[in-house]
């Protein structure tokens, strides 16, 4: 038995280790420049608008959101924010997810739990999702719950505030609200639209009972949504941190409720 | 009496495996608990989801750095004489990646999904990242055990033939030493990139948290090192040190303090400069708030500056007593400075709301479960590392007939 000789150089070695170590690191910014694109394509860009002027943070929408999401009622996807603007008044600001176009809970997460829809909507994986917290962690907005036990037994909100439309999530996993994406898809199937016909459109603008939020497709130049957008100065949370979030917020100064 | 005279039998070294014992034992109690009822049970919220146990998690990556520190040293740039030295380091590497992997399978909402980053890749996660280099190094490290496993006479003589060849895994150290020195350098400084990629919290954003994880790493594997090589020696009759390498090692660590606290000086106080929400609040958290004692005392003071001086002055290095003192403060110290990095990122909420976007100050504290299962992790570190020393013989530096040719030289066994 002869012992392995090593005929390598050093110098060729740690050439070999950088060289290696080049390799990869450029594979992976590579790889970031084209992190995490949608799969298909899709005529729709959904979006919602929140009027801040209307809104009297009576958390109707948390609730319809808690009842058609069977959500646990120590966790929620949609929550109403009091905050006193510069006037003394009280202003609201009502905070689903985001949807958001460079979400950092799709960057972070390590297993593809969360991706992006062709729609925009920023989706969960409960089938995938190890439970790790990291899209937590990344989320600005707040907007992710963790699941700390079973949610086993009724729903205080059902049946008052509606009736559960998706699969309760499992303990051990990140749920967060997904713009109702059922009832867009079962909406569109059955030819309706959604943000006009309140069966495909999210529960939360349709429990509002002030008008609120209003929800449509940002592709078609004649949703709601569309001529807000263009007709009223919005605003998007954190614009800072060049998220691109999905949810427009009208100020109450710049209410439209206020033009009626 | 039958009792007494088993009790007059035990000895010190019983006890000490006893109370590891019982510890291990509270820590299989606390993980129950977890897996029946679920997360709810400790103190971890969805303001501050990672606690006790990621601190533990990163502290055993951390402090098992010795591992391929020692073994670039001593394959790659061929300072054979720390061999034996790296061969302690290697195994309580493996030591700390399980009691990391054992956090992480506590942490996570979903132990039975473990698997799910080798099969759903997401290349642009650092998660994901240090995931995959993890469980890669973890291969690394089992391999790198096999020929110390192999080795024991126990061993050979029961299994000669597995002996052999979980020996012959030796003749391939320079190349497990590459991997080692590769996989570890990924992700040593991504678990600081983990949090240093994020932009919604201001403290952490920063590329400076890979280089500071990957500092205080090396500091404090190395240190970890030391330490238990010099501890087991005045524990074990099995265990022998080799004086002169410590405390050349040590003296390493000293100049490397000295480096470490040149980054962390640069990096906490260049950030105080201008106000930004979410950061300055941070910092302040660190320097003067709930944090400042463990930053002050157990990062810089006790973590840094003394042992830096200790390691550095000749005869307060060589007095074995301050030597180890100095070596437990690094550890200690590096354990403080990721339960810092960690919180102080978490304590800080920013507000997103468009009218005022302010800090706003949270809490958090372990509570018993917590600490139950992070004691019995611990434990289970201590109680591999007992073993090792009694039944592996992993502190046995005046051995040389574990030296293998490092690359580059002519081997001299070769061809015999």
């Amino acid at each position: 038995m002869t012992e392995k000789k090593f005929t390598m150089d050093r110098r060729e070695l740690i050439k070999l280790a950088v060289g290696g170590g080049a390799v990869v690191a450029s594979l992976q910014i590579a790889q970031k420049a084209s992190a995490s694109k949608p799969e298909g394509s899709s005529p729709h860009q959904w979006a919602m608008v929140i009027d801040q002027g209307a809104c009297l943070g009576c958390g109707y929408c948390t609730n319809a959101c808690q009842a058609h999401n069977d959500i646990h009622p120590d966790i929620s996807w949609n929550r109403v924010i009091e905050s006193s603007a510069a006037n003394g008044e009280k202003t609201y600001t009502a905070r689903p997810c985001m949807q958001c176009e460079h979400a950092p809970c799709v960057d972070v997460c390590p297993v593809k739990a969360s991706y992006y829809r062709a729609d925009g909507i920023v989706m969960m994986d409960y089938d995938k999702c190890i439970g790790c917290r990291y899209c937590e962690v990344a989320c600005p907005y707040n907007a992710r719950a963790f699941n700390w036990e079973t949610f086993s037994g009724e729903n205080p909100a059902v049946p008052e505030w509606g009736v559960p439309e998706v699969e309760r999530r499992p303990r051990g996993v990140v749920e967060k609200c997904s713009f109702c994406y059922h009832r867009i898809d079962r909406g569109v199937a059955l030819g309706l639209t959604p943000g006009v016909d309140s069966a495909a459109t999210p529960a939360c603008v349709v429990a509002c009972p002030v008008g609120g939020r209003i929800f449509g497709d940002l592709n078609d130049p004649e949703s709601e949504v569309s001529k807000l957008v263009k007709t009223h100065v919005t605003h998007r949370l954190r614009e800072d941190l060049g998220t691109g979030p999905r949810v427009y917020y009208i100020c109450p100064e710049n209410s439209h409720s206020l033009e009626a | 009496m039958k009792i007494k005279s088993l009790l007059l039998k035990l000895t010190k070294f019983h006890y000490w495996l006893a109370a590891l014992a019982i510890f291990m034992v509270i820590g299989v109690v606390g993980a129950l608990i977890v897996f029946v009822k679920g997360l709810v049970v400790t103190n971890l919220t969805d303001l501050v989801p990672w606690g006790l146990w990621i601190t533990i998690d990163l502290s055993s990556i951390a402090l098992s750095a010795g591992a391929f520190t020692l073994c670039a040293a001593v394959y790659l740039i061929g300072l054979k004489e720390y061999q034996p030295v790296a061969r302690t380091a290697t195994f309580i590497g493996i030591i700390g990646y399980s009691m990391a992997m054992l956090c992480l399978l506590m942490d996570i909402g979903r132990p039975d999904r473990f698997w799910h980053a080798f099969v759903f890749w997401n290349p642009h996660s650092v998660l994901w990242e240090v995931t995959m280099c993890v469980g890669l190094y973890f291969t690394v490290l089992t391999l790198e055990t096999m020929p110390i496993i192999g080795g024991a006479d126990w061993f050979q003589e029961r299994w000669p033939k597995l002996s052999a060849i979980l020996s012959k895994v030796h003749h391939y150290a320079p190349y497990l030493a590459i991997a080692g020195l590769f996989l570890s350098m990924l992700h040593q400084s991504s678990l600081g990139a983990t949090y240093g990629v994020l932009k919604a919290r201001p403290l952490w954003y920063s590329p400076s948290l890979s280089v500071l994880f990957m500092a205080s790493a090396i500091v404090g594997g190395i240190s970890l090192t030391i330490l238990a090589s010099m501890f087991a020696a005045r524990m074990s009759e099995k265990a022998n040190v080799n004086d002169r390498l410590l405390d050349k090692l040590s003296h390493f660590v000293g100049w490397a303090l000295a480096l470490y606290l040149y980054f962390r000086f640069w990096y906490a106080f260049s950030m105080t400069y201008t106000y930004e929400p979410g950061r300055t609040e941070g910092l302040s958290l660190l320097t003067k708030g709930p944090l400042a004692i463990n930053f002050w005392f157990g990062e810089i003071l006790l973590g840094i500056v003394i042992p830096m001086i200790i390691l550095l002055k000749k005869d307060w290095r060589a007095r074995q007593w301050t030597r180890m003192a100095a070596l437990a403060m690094v550890v200690g110290g590096l354990v403080a400075y990721r339960w810092d990095v960690n919180l102080s990122g978490q304590l800080v909420i920013l507000t997103y709301l468009h009218e005022e976007i302010t800090a706003i100050y949270t809490t958090y504290m372990p509570n018993l479960i917590e600490f139950m299962v992070g004691a019995g992790v611990v434990a289970f570190g201590l109680m591999a590392f007992t073993l090792g020393v009694q039944f592996l013989k992993v502190v046995d530096h005046a051995s040389e007939d574990h030296v293998h040719e490092p690359i580059g030289e002519p081997s001299l066994a070769a061809g015999d």
